[in-house]
């Protein structure tokens, strides 16, 4: 088996492995991500007055929740990892891997994508049952965009887990960025065009369009979809650049397994 | 085979602290199937050169060689023939089985579960974990957390292990049986094995060699028989009943190689470093003078500990 495959295998085995062991655990925290989106819910409609949400209102609520919660899982992917494994003690052997830390990150990324998107289908099913709303669920042209969506929060993930390699503890800080996912999710960057440059926020309007607006992949266009992937892998390699800045400085002062 | 070539290390001083010399040209080299001790008091620099063994941390000048491959330069080659426990029992992930530890370390390496199927089998069995292979890591003991993380290290099939204080914090009978654990390793499997350890017993048990490094520097490297060889001394004991005579502490108190160890009402203890036979002659005339009492009469072992103080010291002296 090519070691790069064997690498990728570990990890969803050990994605697989925490998934079934922390089964309830998960549930919780979806059932809390679930009652914080009745909160918004009903938060949202109070402030509209007696006419409450009209039309897709709803439906852009219910997507606009789905993808923070996915955006903020991704983030955190890199980042809370990077965190944990260094406070846990693990960091130091993931860097005595054979393979770069570009690659094993990559490998756990991957592994917890599935988790999140097994997560993030159930949490859309129940706000829609909830809510009474159909959304077009058309995996084939939501998947790529979704993918495309992500890479943003995932540079941004790296910037925060290498600032958190060099500073440690600045949790205070990184929490922050949660807020930030919402605004980033929230803009209109359908119509204000240089706010499709910011990480993710292109990408969650074409969601919004599939989803909302039934809209195919094809009716997104090859050009629309490459401006995304272009604007992604530019966010996922600044943040990587700035990651290996912070690696290096982390390598040379010692610091890369303390926290 | 690993080569270490004047390697050096500065780290920078924070908020205007000078700079902190960790590593000062250091060299040496460890040949395939050695157990190698690595000494030193705190901050002597162990961990730095440890770290960046396992291209943990960027040396400023030198080269390490590991089987011929250069760490710094194809960093990842290297690591295929290195693996470390560097933070004892916490290198592992406390939320996975035995099992699933093994499986996953065996993948950052590039070996599949299937090819380590067998092996974990038998590192279970060697480590006496066969009977946990199921249980969370945070449900064993520490002793069975450490020798799990060796187990994960072994199970890459690197031919170099480095460990960090791998007895740190273990009762006798956990530190006694990986001490045994990595002699075996040492002689059935060919390994390579580079330890540091404040630990002089587990330095005598295991070490073929020692390397002792002070304030960044090599100050002693050669086996372990040879040194305790080298600082050989004949330390005798006296317990004499009762006190001594303030005529007898003056007189013993002006011979440099008597020192009194511990004095009370009952007894008291004389310890008299034997470079001269004359000096137990003239330490039995102050006791005989006064027909003072000998209850015993012992003869201290050498041991590795006073040689590593001996050697620290020396070497502070020099300084």
């Amino acid at each position: 088996m090519p070691k790069k495959l064997t690498l990728f295998r570990a990890f969803f085995r050990r994605q697989l492995a925490y998934f079934r062991r922390y089964f309830a655990n998960s549930l919780g925290g979806m059932l809390t991500l679930y009652v914080v989106f009745l909160l918004i819910l009903g938060g949202y409609r109070g402030l509209s007055g007696p006419s409450g949400l009209q039309g897709d209102t709803t439906e852009a609520l219910v997507v606009g929740y789905g993808l923070w919660f996915f955006m903020l899982m991704t983030y955190q992917d890199v980042s809370y990892t990077i965190r944990t494994e260094a406070l846990t003690g693990t960091l130091e052997q993931l860097y005595m891997s054979i393979h770069s830390f570009g690659w094993v990150m990559g490998a756990s990324v991957s592994a917890a994508f599935m988790a999140n998107f097994v997560m993030w289908a159930v949490l859309l099913g129940v706000a829609m049952f909830t809510t009474g709303t159909a959304l077009n669920i058309d995996l084939l042209s939501v998947l790529p965009v979704l993918i495309g969506t992500l890479l943003g929060p995932l540079g941004i993930g790296f910037i925060i887990g290498g600032l958190t390699l060099v500073f440690k503890r600045i949790e205070s800080y990184t929490q922050m960025v949660q807020f930030v996912l919402i605004g980033l999710v929230a803009v209109p960057a359908e119509r204000v065009v240089w706010m499709r440059l910011l990480p993710g926020s292109f990408g969650a309007g074409l969601v919004r369009d599939i989803m909302v607006r039934g809209a195919s992949l094809a009716e997104i266009g090859a050009g629309n979809l490459a401006l995304l992937f272009a604007i992604g892998v530019g966010h996922l390699l600044l943040g990587y650049a700035v990651y290996k800045q912070c690696e290096r400085a982390a390598m040379s002062r010692g610091l890369l397994g303390h926290y | 085979m690993v080569r270490v070539e004047s390697l050096a290390k500065t780290y920078q001083g924070r908020r205007g602290s000078p700079p902190v010399k960790a590593v000062d040209g250091v060299s040496f080299q460890v040949p395939p199937g050695q157990l190698l001790g690595l000494l030193g008091p705190n901050g002597a620099g162990k961990t730095t050169t440890v770290k960046m063994m396992c291209g943990l941390i960027r040396p400023d000048a030198g080269q390490i060689l590991i089987n011929g491959t250069d760490m710094v330069r194809r960093r990842n080659q290297a690591l295929a023939h290195v693996s470390a426990v560097l933070e004892g029992n916490r290198n592992i992930y406390w939320r996975l089985s035995c099992r699933e530890n093994l499986e996953f370390f065996a993948g950052l390496k590039g070996r599949s579960p299937r090819d380590v199927r067998s092996e974990i089998d038998y590192y279970l069995e060697l480590f006496k974990l066969t009977e946990k292979v199921n249980t969370e890591a945070r449900q064993l003991s520490r002793g069975m957390q450490q020798k799990l993380a060796i187990a994960v290290a072994l199970i890459s099939q690197s031919e170099v292990l480095l460990l960090d204080e791998p007895t740190l914090g273990l009762d006798v009978q956990a530190s006694f049986e990986i001490r045994e654990l990595l002699k075996r390793m040492v002689e059935e499997q060919g390994r390579t094995i580079i330890l540091t350890t404040h630990d002089m017993n587990v330095v005598q048990d295991t070490c073929k060699r020692v390397i002792i490094i002070n304030q960044g520097r090599i100050v002693a490297d050669d086996s372990v028989h040879n040194l305790l060889d080298l600082f050989k001394v004949k330390v005798y004991r006296i317990v004499i009943d009762g006190k001594l005579t303030p005529g007898q502490r003056e007189a013993l108190e002006n011979l440099p190689e008597v020192l009194l160890e511990e004095e009370n009402p009952h007894e008291t203890v004389i310890s008299v470093r034997l470079e001269e036979s004359q000096v137990l002659y003239q330490v039995f005339g102050i006791l005989g003078a006064e027909n003072t009492v000998i209850h015993s009469i012992d003869q201290e072992q050498n041991n590795f500990e006073r040689v590593f103080l001996e050697i620290l010291e020396r070497g502070d002296q020099s300084a």
